[in-house]
Order: C-alpha cells, then sequence, then structure tokens
C-alpha cells in the first residue's frame, strides 16, 4: 500500500471536502467503467443463452451462426428474435439480453414504419433512434468510451512530450531553451483545422492518425508551463543542495524537480480531456473525424442538427455532452483549489 | 457525382454561347497586346469552299405545340440559389458553378429537340441540313435572329466562336479541347449560313446534340490576357427570352423579360417564359430557403427528397389549398449510380465474387426503410434512352442462397470469428472499401452495409469529400466506388466507360477497368453506326454483357420531379412535357437537350386572392396532383 505523504493527503481531504468536484469525480470514474464494459450492457449480443442444456457467452467470443440454435441462417444471430421465439416455444430455453439490447451499428428497421424513432421503453430504444434506426444510447455510450479514449491518449502523449521538453529548456535555458521558444512559436502557427482538412482529403482519418495529428499540434502548450516552473524551481537552495551532494542532472528532474511542479500538470488535466473530448466531436461534426459508421457524438450532434424535427437525437447529444463537460470542469476545479497553497494556510 | 467530362454532351451543346449587355463596361488599356497562340485542331478542315448546292434543307414546322395558350404574361417569379456565382462569364474559371444553368440557357441553342415527338426543331436556325460524309451540318440563320441589344445574329458569331474557343486566354482547356478535338471547322458561307464539322460520322440527332456550337456575340467580347477578369461580372448579350437586368452581388440576380424578343411569336417559343421577371436570391440554406418558401416568399420548391416531401410539405397552407403538391413522373435519362467494382483488384477480379456483392446488397430493403420506398431499383446501366433501354435485364436482387453460392465457389466458403467470409487458402478476407463523396448517402451505405454482414461480406465504408473521392476513383485506387454519373446526352454513351483503351491507367472514366475485346468491337460498331436499328441492337447487346460481368452493381433511380408550389403558380393541363425535369423552370432548357422548359405562369390576380383568403382563413380546396403519363 502506498503511503500518501502528509500533504498529499491533507489535497485529497481538501477535494473531497469541495463536493460538486468530488461526486462529479465518482460519477466521471463511473461513466468510465460503465463504457468500458459497454458491451455488457449495451449490445445486440446476449450475455448468456441457455439452449438444450447447454450454456453460451457470446458477448466477447466469435459470432454464432444462426444455426447454432436451430435457426434457419448462417449469419450472426438476433438474440432478440431468439428471446422472443424460446419464450414461445417454452422448452425451458432461455436469453439473458443486455439492459439496451442494440449494438451502435445495427439497423433496427420496421418496414412502413420510418426512421428516426422517437424515445419509447417498448420497442426498447429508451432515447430513440437515429436517420438510420440505430440505438441513440447505443451510439451515445459507445461514442464516448471512443471520445474518452481519445482524449485520454491525447493527454498522455501531449503530456509526456510537453513536460519533458518544457523541463529541459527551463532546466537547461541558455541556446536549448532559445531554440525550443522559437520553434515553437513557429510550429504552433500552423493552421491545425487546415491540415487536418487535407489530410482527411487525401485519406479517410482513423483514430491513431487523428491522435497522431491532435499531438503533433497540441505538445506545445504544456512546454511554457513546465518551463516557468521549471526555472523557478531551478533556483532554489534544494535543487542547489542536491547537486552538491552530487545527483545528476535526470535525477533532480526526476526527483525533486518534477514533484514540486506537480501541481501545475494535475490542475491542467480536466480542462486537457474536455478540450480532448470537444476537438474529437467537433472534427466529427465538420465530418473531418473518423469515417463512419463509426459511432460519435460529433456524427450524432450534425444528425441532430439536420433533423431539428427529431428532437431526441440532438437533445439526447447536447444533454450529454453539456453534463459530461461540465463534470469536467467541477473536477478540475476542485483539484485546482485542493491544489493551491494559498488558501487554507492559516493557524489554529 | 458531377464531373467535367461527362457532361460533355450537354454541356457541349449548351455552352458555346456568349452574349450580354453593355452594363458597365470597364475601361479598358493595353489594346495591342498579343494574344498567346491559340491551340490548333487536330486536323485540317474538310468543310467545302461554297455552300454545296445539293443539300436538303430541313425545318419542323409541323410537330405538336406543347405550351398553354392559356398562359397569362406577367409577375415576377421568385427563387433560390445557394451561393452567389463567382462569375457571370460562360466560360472560363468558376463558370461552372449553379449558376451556369442560367447563364447558359437564357442563350437559344441553333437547333432543339421537341420534348414530346424528340424531333429537330428550328431555333436561332430557320434551317438545318446533314451533309453526305456524315460529320457535317449546315445551318440557315433565322434572319430575325437578334441579340438581346438588338444586333442581328451572324455566322461571323459563330465562326469568332471558334477563334474564341481556341484561345488560351479563356483559361478553359475543357472548351479548347472541345473546339480542336470535337468540332473541326466553323465556316460561314454568307451572313446566314454556317456550317459545322464533326471529328467523326455520327447519327443525325448526334450530331446535332455534340457538335452544335452556341454563338458568341462578336462586337462584344475583345480577348486579352485580362479577359477572364475583365468579363467576370460584365453581362453579355443574350439570344434568349430573358437578359440578366440587375446584379446585387452577394444578394440577388434578377432576370427581366424581352418584351419584343424575336421569337415571341414561333410555333415552339409561343404561350412560354410567361414571368416579367426572375429573381433568383441568395439563400445559403436549404432549411432556411424551405421557411421562405412556407411564408410565400419564394413561389415553389422542389421537394424530390423522402424527408422534405414527407415531413415538411405538409401542414396548414397545404391542407387549406394555399400551395400545390405535384407528383410528375417523367421519361428522362437516369443517371446511372451504384457500385463501381474495380476488376484490376485481386479479389474483385474474380466474377464470382462480384456476382456475390451484387447478391449481398439490399437495395430493396433501403429503399423500404430509410428512402421510404420512393425510388425504383435502376435495373441497368443506361436507362431512359427509350428504344436503347435493354428491358429484358433486372439487377440482381438480394438473395443470401445464389450469394452463397458464389462467394462459395470463388473459395469463400467458411466465415471466420466476426461472420465475414474467409478463403480458405490464403486467408484473405471478403472485405472491400466503399469509396464515396456524398455525405448524404451514408445513411444508405450503411445500411447496405448490415444486411451484406449477413452474406459475410463486409463494407468498409470510406467516405471522402467529394473532389477526392472522384479523384481516387479516376486513379483507379478504390475497390468499390460508390457514385452516380452525371450528365446525358441523346443516346448511351459507352466508349468513355466501358472501352478498354480506358481501362488500367488513370484520369479516365473506365472507373472498373473493365477490358473485354467483345465489348471493344461492339463500341467501336457502335460508335461507327449511323443506323439506328443497328445501334439499339448493339446497345442491348452491351447492357447485357455489362450486367453479366457484375463489374457495375445499379442502386436507384427517380424517374419523377416532386414539387411544391403555391396557388398562383399555374401550369399547362399535362403538367409538362416527357422530358421535363423540373416543372417550374423559367429557362428552355435544363440539364438535358429537350426544349421543355417555360410552361408555366404566373395568376398575379389569383395572387391576391391567394394572400386575401389567406388572411381571413377562407379554405380552398387542396391540390395534388400525381401525374403518371410518362411513367
Amino acid at each position: 500500500m502506498i503511503e500518501l505523504s502528509p500533504l498529499a493527503r491533507k489535497q485529497w481531504q481538501r477535494f473531497r471536502s469541495i463536493k460538486r468536484g468530488y461526486y462529479s469525480a465518482i460519477v466521471m470514474a463511473a461513466l468510465l467503467g460503465v463504457s468500458c464494459a459497454a458491451e455488457l450492457l449495451v449490445n445486440s449480443r446476449a450475455l448468456i443463452v441457455s439452449y438444450q442444456g447447454e450454456w453460451y457467452f457470446p458477448t466477447y467470443g466469435a459470432f454464432l451462426p444462426g444455426t447454432t440454435f436451430g435457426l434457419d441462417y448462417d449469419y450472426e444471430t438476433n438474440y432478440r428474435e431468439l428471446a422472443a421465439r424460446l419464450i414461445e416455444e417454452d422448452r425451458g430455453d432461455w436469453v439473458l439480453l443486455p439492459i439496451v439490447p442494440f449494438d451502435p451499428f445495427e439497423n433496427d428497421l420496421q418496414a412502413g414504419v420510418y426512421p428516426p424513432y422517437a424515445p419509447s421503453v417498448a420497442g426498447g430504444h429508451f432515447l430513440g433512434t437515429d436517420t438510420t434506426g440505430r440505438d441513440v444510447v447505443a451510439r451515445l455510450l459507445y461514442g464516448f468510451r471512443i471520445a474518452i479514449a481519445f482524449a485520454l491518449l491525447l493527454l498522455a502523449c501531449n503530456y509526456a512530450i510537453g513536460i519533458a521538453i518544457g523541463c529541459a529548456m527551463g532546466f537547461w535555458g541558455g541556446a536549448f531553451d532559445l531554440l525550443f521558444q522559437r520553434l515553437i512559436e513557429v510550429w504552433s502557427n500552423v493552421p491545425f483545422l487546415y491540415v487536418i482538412m487535407i489530410i482527411a482529403s487525401v485519406m479517410v482519418p482513423n483514430f491513431w492518425t487523428l491522435a497522431t495529428v491532435m499531438v503533433l499540434f497540441g505538445w506545445m502548450s504544456m512546454t511554457w508551463y513546465m518551463r516557468t516552473s521549471t526555472y523557478k524551481e531551478k533556483a532554489r537552495e534544494y535543487v542547489m543542495a542536491a547537486r552538491a551532494l552530487g545527483a545528476s542532472n535526470v535525477r533532480i528532474i526526476a526527483r525533486h524537480v518534477l514533484p514540486n511542479t506537480i501541481s501545475v500538470i494535475v490542475t491542467f488535466i480536466p480542462f486537457s480531456i474536455a478540450s480532448g473530448i470537444t476537438a474529437l466531436t467537433a472534427l466529427d461534426y465538420l465530418g473531418f473525424g473518423l469515417p463512419p459508421p463509426t459511432p460519435s457524438w460529433g456524427e450524432l450532434l450534425d444528425q441532430g442538427t439536420a433533423n431539428l424535427d427529431y428532437p431526441w437525437i440532438v437533445s439526447s447529444v447536447v444533454i450529454a455532452m453539456v453534463v459530461v463537460l461540465l463534470m469536467v470542469t467541477y473536477i478540475g476545479e476542485a483539484i485546482r483549489e485542493a491544489f493551491d497553497p494559498k488558501q487554507f494556510s492559516y493557524y489554529e | 457525382m458531377p464531373n467535367r467530362s461527362t457532361w460533355l454532351p450537354c454541356v457541349v451543346v449548351l455552352s458555346l454561347l456568349g452574349c450580354a449587355e453593355p452594363a458597365d463596361r470597364p475601361t479598358e488599356v493595353a489594346v495591342d497586346e498579343p494574344l498567346q497562340s491559340p491551340v490548333e485542331p487536330i486536323r485540317a478542315s474538310g468543310l467545302p469552299e461554297h455552300l454545296p448546292t445539293d443539300l436538303i434543307w430541313q425545318t419542323n414546322d409541323t410537330d405538336p405545340t406543347f405550351a398553354s395558350p392559356d398562359a397569362l404574361r406577367g409577375g415576377t417569379f421568385r427563387t433560390w440559389m445557394l451561393s452567389f456565382p463567382l462569375t457571370l462569364r460562360r466560360v472560363g474559371p468558376d463558370s461552372n458553378g449553379s449558376f451556369a444553368a442560367y447563364t447558359r440557357y437564357i442563350h437559344m441553342p441553333l437547333v432543339g429537340f421537341h420534348p414530346v415527338t424528340g424531333n429537330l426543331i428550328p431555333g436561332l436556325a430557320s434551317h438545318w441540313a446533314f451533309d453526305p460524309d456524315g460529320k457535317s451540318v449546315y445551318y440557315r440563320l433565322d434572319p430575325n435572329a437578334r441579340w438581346s441589344d438588338g444586333v442581328p445574329v451572324t455566322s461571323a458569331d459563330f465562326v469568332y466562336t471558334l477563334g474564341f474557343m481556341r484561345s488560351k486566354e479563356i483559361v478553359a482547356p475543357w472548351y479548347n479541347n472541345q473546339y480542336t478535338a470535337e468540332v473541326i471547322d466553323i465556316k460561314a458561307y454568307g451572313d446566314d449560313v454556317v456550317a459545322v464539322e464533326g471529328v467523326s460520322a455520327k447519327p443525325r440527332e448526334e450530331l446535332i446534340a455534340n457538335y452544335q456550337p452556341w454563338p458568341m456575340p462578336a462586337h462584344f467580347h475583345k480577348l486579352s490576357k485580362n479577359w477572364v477578369r475583365d468579363y467576370n461580372w460584365r453581362v453579355e448579350p443574350n439570344t434568349g427570352a430573358y437578359r440578366i437586368s440587375e446584379v446585387r452581388k452577394g444578394k440577388y440576380v434578377e432576370l427581366e423579360r424581352i418584351d419584343d424578343w424575336w421569337a415571341n411569336d414561333y410555333r415552339y417559343q409561343r404561350h412560354r417564359y410567361n414571368p416579367d421577371r426572375i429573381r433568383v436570391k441568395v439563400i445559403r440554406d436549404v432549411n432556411v430557403a424551405f421557411r421562405h418558401f412556407l411564408k410565400g416568399e419564394i413561389d415553389t420548391f422542389t421537394v424530390v427528397l423522402p424527408p422534405l416531401w414527407h415531413e415538411r410539405a405538409k401542414g396548414e397552407d397545404f391542407d387549406r389549398g394555399y400551395i400545390n403538391r405535384y407528383w410528375y413522373y417523367n421519361d428522362v435519362v437516369q443517371d446511372p449510380g451504384g457500385m463501381f467494382l474495380n476488376m484490376d483488384d485481386p479479389l474483385l477480379a474474380d466474377r464470382d465474387v462480384r456476382i456475390g456483392i451484387a447478391y449481398s446488397l439490399d437495395f430493396e430493403y433501403v429503399n423500404a426503410t430509410v428512402l421510404r420506398g420512393d425510388y425504383e431499383r435502376l435495373e441497368t446501366f443506361n436507362e431512359g434512352y427509350g428504344e436503347y433501354d435493354n428491358k429484358m435485364i433486372v439487377a440482381r436482387r438480394f438473395d443470401l442462397d445464389k450469394a452463397n453460392a458464389h462467394f462459395t465457389r470463388a473459395g469463400f466458403a467458411e466465415r471466420g470469428v466476426d461472420g465475414i467470409r474467409v478463403r480458405d487458402s490464403d486467408g484473405a478476407r471478403l472485405s472491400f472499401r466503399v469509396t464515396y463523396g456524398a455525405p448524404p448517402h451514408t445513411e444508405r451505405l450503411v445500411v447496405l452495409k448490415e444486411q451484406a454482414k449477413k452474406a459475410g461480406l463486409e463494407l468498409v465504408l470510406e467516405l471522402k469529400d467529394s473532389a477526392s473521392s472522384f479523384k481516387q476513383l479516376q486513379e483507379k485506387k478504390h475497390q468499390i466506388g460508390w457514385m452516380t454519373w452525371a450528365g446525358q446526352g441523346i443516346s448511351p454513351t459507352y466508349w468513355e466507360f466501358w472501352h478498354s483503351v480506358n481501362a488500367h491507367k488513370p484520369q479516365t472514366n473506365n472507373i472498373v477497368n473493365y477490358d473485354d475485346p467483345l465489348m471493344d468491337e461492339l463500341i467501336d460498331r457502335f460508335m461507327a453506326s449511323t443506323d439506328k436499328a443497328g445501334r439499339v441492337r448493339l446497345a442491348h447487346e452491351m447492357e447485357q454483357l455489362l450486367h453479366d460481368s457484375g463489374a457495375f452493381v445499379p442502386s436507384y433511380k427517380v424517374p419523377y420531379t416532386r414539387e411544391a408550389a403555391w396557388r398562383w403558380m399555374k401550369l399547362p393541363e399535362s403538367l409538362g412535357t416527357p422530358k421535363t425535369e423540373v416543372l417550374f423552370n423559367p429557362l428552355e432548357l435544363s440539364q438535358a437537350v429537350y426544349s421543355s422548359g417555360g410552361l408555366f405562369w404566373i395568376d398575379v390576380a389569383e395572387k391576391q386572392r391567394t394572400r386575401d383568403a389567406r388572411d381571413d382563413g377562407v379554405p380552398f380546396e387542396p391540390v395534388f396532383i400525381r401525374n403518371e403519363d410518362y411513367r
């Protein structure tokens, strides 16, 4: 068990005392957990099928053709139909379906009634469907998973690069610092959106190419903060002491400087996540993001604004987006307050 | 997806005119600048020195008329466009935007096509004669033909056109090519006769459709190296019933009816082009434009798209008879759209794979669901050409058993863990990229994709912007291309799409790399033949070959137009002609070569009555007309 330092424990306590941020953090963590296990909650594949004495767990394995369950087709079993059929046959076989028995790609279409279908509990589409009959809940949840994964990946890469370069600039200063300052200034003037548009016109962007491009243009902002904090810390006595004891540069940065700049890094994290989510959503909305039919909030937003007559599409995604971004902001606020050394420094 | 080369037939016919009114002449500088040397024709002229005396001059004053004698002149037709044109020029950079429909079609063709009988009808030329060589046509100009500034149209204007279109100053490579590689020579015989020689012999209608030049007003244009810039906003004199009268940049363009238009009382022009004015307003969003229509600020609205027709074009104004709805089936060429399978791809080279794919695509299901059953299945590549259509062919319908049989024969018998077929021999997956450039089509493709999974076929959708998607297809770098060719002539085109000289190389329209000696032979015979019956037989044979190859999977056709119009907008009893593409088209032509527009009129008194009734809440009998005369 890691022993928290007294300072860290104090910060944690402060964070917990800011209720808004604390509960937001819990909800966000829960959402993350839910989205990781999305296949168990929102999926067209059944969780368990008990058929003729045998048990099947279709969720994660290979596809099971309809013939497995005595149906007359060899493509993937439609478990919703299977469930209805087994109940009808009443031979003790059963199917356990997820809460929302639709996956984000399938079109649940009925002849004679045209999508989008309005939200209905009976139809199983709790937030309705989009214009091709795909379940909005499924699109939202899987879209969230992709967006948050994208944001976290972006965060990790941007921070790794930004912190490394920023620290180096601050620590060594001089020509190295100057060179990188100019380099970053030049680089940050490349219009990012144009680059994305050009890339989207030559190739179909996927998750990794988009992430690469975003990292390529996103690592710069962190360098400035790290550079300043490192400059500040470098001049402190403890760094001099460490140096006098013969510590190497790497050790000084890793063991002494970085831990003392951690508050800068931590306070930025939630906002970086928020910007990662909005960036992907915006790109998808503009049509430069992930290719169809990838579930995505931006694509839903686009559909929703083009089909305002079907308000459930646009309202679902807008509400989801506002709630998530609000929670992230609350968390960020709470962290900042928790790490702010100026407050709470009173005598008892 | 519009593409320059596929527009060939219609653009050729429609874009050789020039004209305008000296409204805002810029001061001209540098008079004696040398011009660049023009593009040279590919071979020397074969036109005779003197006008042959044995020509058989033809005209047409016996076909039925198709405009309504009840038509009333007057009123302003208010319509809209998505963006303001970048130029008013007919040729040169930016001249192929949507406003080209106006800049081109306010010009009269030399000879038109009757929309009911398909026969030739007089235009700028009152008479025409065909040279026995099968390549040249002689036109006798109508002595009354006038530019909109009153200057007579003479043969000199046509000769000027040739030099104009060959010049590099107009910055129009397509026209440079058209007037050197396709039109070999234009020659004047006196003031009133002009001859046009094409590059190869064709049936007579094709000669007219492919080689007919439109005159450029010689008295208006002065070529210089600044021509593109200097003439960008100048209104060229024209020969049709309307002229551009007012241009408010970024806001609207207004056209006015020429009161004493020279062809006013001509047999096929009488009672047409009835509104006094046409105002084309910029509204930058379709939804906003529809709101304008519902408020009565726009007179008509095209509502072909299923959501518009079913969801938007209804409500009180429709139920109370203030806005009428029309569903009009026409008999026009259907743009060939669907999946183009690249036969140079190692998997798609196998015919069984291609046929299997055709059986795995459930177009009927897509139509019955997301398209609301409004569309119809396209059965063959070329459709809507009358006798040329091979009506025996039925496109392959979704059939899992047949798909299975073909895929199995191609070695794809087993399915992988994700349900997609894999080939036993080398583990290849039955998965293909579908490249397309029309975002609204995603709806159709995602449903096709999900249905195709049932057959063990994976379609990976690759949406690009329309230009780069088309480029990829032209470079033959796709596996499956989803697109529609636009542009149409009066008979089917095969050479550019299916001849092996266009296969296996970039930047041609044979995007499936179709390469079959038998097809080549048929195409060559088709192009050389001037006998219609023979050409029809060949077309049927070629269509069958295409169907058998499975290289093209046809998707949909929309053999009708659907329009909503306020009560005061009146149409003839028949609504339109078989060749009517848009009921409320104010100009003579639209995409096709048939003279079918300008038939409606505005009942100004009715307009006031409708407005009063609407204010007072007095309803009329609602009007919904579904016309299937030409289905």
